[in-house]
């Protein structure tokens, strides 16, 4: 990497955090203190970051506190090449934004049809467990994006990253990190 | 923009083209090497499946298409190094029975050369850039040859705890050949077996190009450019050789190097479409492709791991990503009854939790409190095993241009792969035994690890044979048509075996370049 880069790159890692514009100016930040400071997204609109928020949830608990919004929201926002989504591994075209868009449409939309117009963020515990359960199964009956299965999959991985791939999601399992450099604080 | 004309441009700073820029730097030729992405340096390796993607593609050149799609985002690599900047570095080789099977089983094709041709290149890469294992172990299934430079890699308790059911079931497992270093190695450290190799090894205990091949080259006085996207490979005016390449700077700016050698080493995907998209008058099917076999017969390697949870702590953050034990116990091609093809089998790899590796995919079925309840116990007793298994070349399995393209105006390319009838019934073969190993080492739980066949790694679209007959190029990865045109890595091989192709790449592309500095005044003209 040339030099310039190569300290836009590392002031990321070597902080542990990313990115986020506050009042036009950059401050660096966990996903989960973005949240807790309301920092706005960049990307999403509310309502997607909500559908995203209680996905996550659904999906591995301790994911909305984590940030999933907040990080899927500032990793979207940047260049693809520079992204740290899951998505990247598993072939999705960029820009990664058209897919998070798709996938979370077709979740309230499936949503909606199946619980009388109410989006996924309004469903109740029960109700978000059986839609995800029918999505990775690719039984949701009139589904309309991209694929259930895969879906799932990708923002399943999301919440495990925000939730266990980070240093304090170690710790929580009791597992050693052991960096050969380390990510200083919580990546 | 025109550049200085140098002797060999090399497309792709990788595991392959960076033993080619060693090996004719060190002959004193000049060499530029040119590499699409970042200029990465081990500083840049952060301990951390976040960060690690950063050296994998991001929106591959190609769409991946037919029944079973290459996994091209996790296999790939971006930027120099590139895939061998985040292998698991097991280095198995190929053996003997790999070369001939449509001699010993009327199946696929031979390979124009046999293991005893490489065998030395094995050796001698093991020399170069350092190799952890038990050579004499392992000559129960090859011929013998050299001793690795170091001796085999810690083992952990998650590899041992397998020992006992591969024994029941009469598999015999042996220390896992790797790239990595057991002890230090040409001023480069030990293994401190934190389990982060698969994100990049910034310490050069991992025998990544920038610490090997690359830094040789380097230190020769090969030149590396970063940031160019080759679009072209360039022939004279009668076609009957190549000049250089067209590519794209970091500025997006074209640019031409001219060179008496090209060398494209940009793995087994993009070497094709970049022969595809420089098709001329007097190669109006791209270079090398009279024939027509450009971009045909890619194949993969699939795996039946075995996952399992023990009543014990068996610490599975410690290892290394690559393996602490292997065995060739089922690599004749007709080992498992009803099948066909070799498998290689390894157990003990250190695990992390996230990424598609991590044991939270362990169970993709599970979420919500039954994964959080899933993690605790597989964070104290998780461990797996794995076969890779053998696909035959199929020519339908193919690499075309697309009509789309990408930001150069270079078409993308399509790589379309299926399995045929052989692949799952191997694969099935190879997860029944696994449990039964599961069973037999005592695991409380265990699962196959199923969903779709997996597709791992990717090799051919360039194969090599005995002439233009039958395929691209010859065993040093010269093409049959353009003598001053060679292709490397894992695209030249004729058939995939079972072992992680990365050994055999630097062998035979040491191969190669060392032929072609041999022969440079014949083949430069």
């Amino acid at each position: 990497m040339d030099q310039m880069e190569r300290r836009a790159f590392m002031k990321g890692a070597g902080s542990g955090v990313l990115a986020f514009t506050v009042g036009g100016l950059e401050v660096l930040l966990t996903p989960g203190a973005a949240r807790a400071q309301g920092i706005p997204f960049r990307t999403l609109t509310a309502a997607q970051a909500a559908t995203l928020e209680a996905l996550g949830e659904t999906l591995v608990p301790g994911a909305r506190q984590a940030g999933i919004s907040h990080f899927v929201d500032q990793q979207i926002s940047i260049p693809a090449e520079e992204a740290l989504l899951e998505a990247r591994i598993l072939n999705v075209r960029p820009p990664y934004a058209n897919f998070y868009r798709a996938a979370l449409g077709a979740v309230d939309r499936a949503s909606a049809a199946l619980n009388g117009g109410r989006g996924f963020a309004q469903l109740g515990e029960s109700e978000q467990r059986s839609l995800v359960d029918s999505m990775r199964q690719n039984k949701v009956e009139g589904w309309q994006g991209p694929a259930g299965p895969f879906v799932y999959l990708l923002l399943r991985s999301d919440a495990v990253d925000v939730v266990y791939g980070t240093m304090e999601g170690y710790a929580g399992l009791g597992i050693p990190y052991m960096p050969h450099i380390a990510p200083t604080k919580r990546w | 923009m025109a550049n200085e004309k140098v002797d060999v441009v090399i497309v792709g700073a990788g595991a392959s083209g960076s033993t080619y820029a060693a090996v004719l730097a060190m002959a004193g030729k000049k060499v530029v090497v040119l590499e699409q992405g970042p200029d990465w340096q081990l500083s840049d390796l952060i301990s951390s499946d976040f960060w690690g993607r950063r050296v994998k593609p991001a929106g591959a050149p190609f769409l991946l298409e037919g029944k079973n799609p290459v996994s091209y985002g996790y296999q790939g690599g971006w930027g120099v190094g590139g895939a061998a900047l985040h292998y698991f570095a097991n280095f198995p080789r190929l053996l003997p029975n790999d070369f001939r099977i449509k001699s010993e089983h009327n199946r696929a094709h031979d390979w124009p050369i046999s293991y005893q041709d490489v065998a030395p290149y094995y050796d001698k890469v093991a020399r170069d850039i350092g190799v952890s294992g038990d050579a004499k172990a392992e000559e129960i299934w090859r011929p013998a040859g050299d001793a690795y430079p170091m001796p085999p890699m810690k083992t952990f308790r998650n590899g041992e705890i397998w020992l006992k059911g591969f024994e029941s079931v009469g598999i015999r497992m042996v220390p896992a050949a790797v790239g990595m270093n057991s002890t230090e190695y040409k001023g480069r450290p030990a293994c401190i077996y934190d389990g982060w190799c698969h994100v990049g090894c910034p310490i050069g205990a991992l025998a990544n190009p920038l610490v090997t091949y690359l830094g040789d080259a380097r230190k020769a006085g090969a030149e590396v450019r970063p940031w160019s996207n080759v679009t072209r490979v360039l022939t004279n005016a009668q076609g009957t050789k190549v000049t250089g390449v067209e590519y794209y700077d970091q500025k997006k700016e074209r640019q031409v190097q001219e060179a008496s050698v090209v060398v494209l080493a940009a793995w087994a995907a993009q070497n094709p479409r970049l022969l595809l998209n420089s098709s001329t008058d007097k190669h109006p099917k791209g270079l090398a492709n009279t024939n027509g076999l450009v971009g045909k017969y890619m194949m993969t390697h699939f795996s039946s791991g075995t996952l399992a949870i023990f009543d014990e702590n068996v610490e599975n953050h410690m290892g290394t990503t690559g393996a602490q034990y292997m065995s060739y116990e089922r690599y004749g091609k007709t080992a498992h009854k009803g099948a066909f093809g070799s498998s290689f089998i390894v157990a003990g790899t250190a695990l992390k939790t996230s990424d598609l590796g991590g044991f939270a995919n362990a169970r993709l079925d599970l979420f919500g409190p039954e994964l959080a309840a899933f993690m605790k116990r597989a964070a104290r007793g998780f461990s797996r095993i794995g076969a890779f298994g053998e696909e035959m070349p199929n020519i339908e399995n193919r690499i075309e241009l697309a009509g789309d393209k990408d930001e150069f105006g270079m078409p993308l390319g399509r790589i379309i792969h299926s399995y045929d009838d052989d692949v799952p019934k191997l694969w099935e073969a190879n997860f029944a035994e696994g449990l039964a190993v599961a069973k037999a080492a005592g695991a409380k739980e265990m699962w196959s690890g199923r969903g779709n066949i997996p597709t791992i790694h990717l090799m051919g679209g360039t194969i090599m044979g005995t002439g233009a007959e039958n395929s691209v190029v010859n065993s040093y990865g010269q093409t049959h048509e353009i003598p001053n045109l060679y292709m490397a890595g894992p695209g030249i091989f004729s058939t995939s075996g079972a072992s992680n192709p990365t050994y055999t790449i630097f062998a035979l592309s040491l191969r190669g370049a060392e032929q072609l500095a041999t022969k440079w005044s014949t083949v430069a003209g």
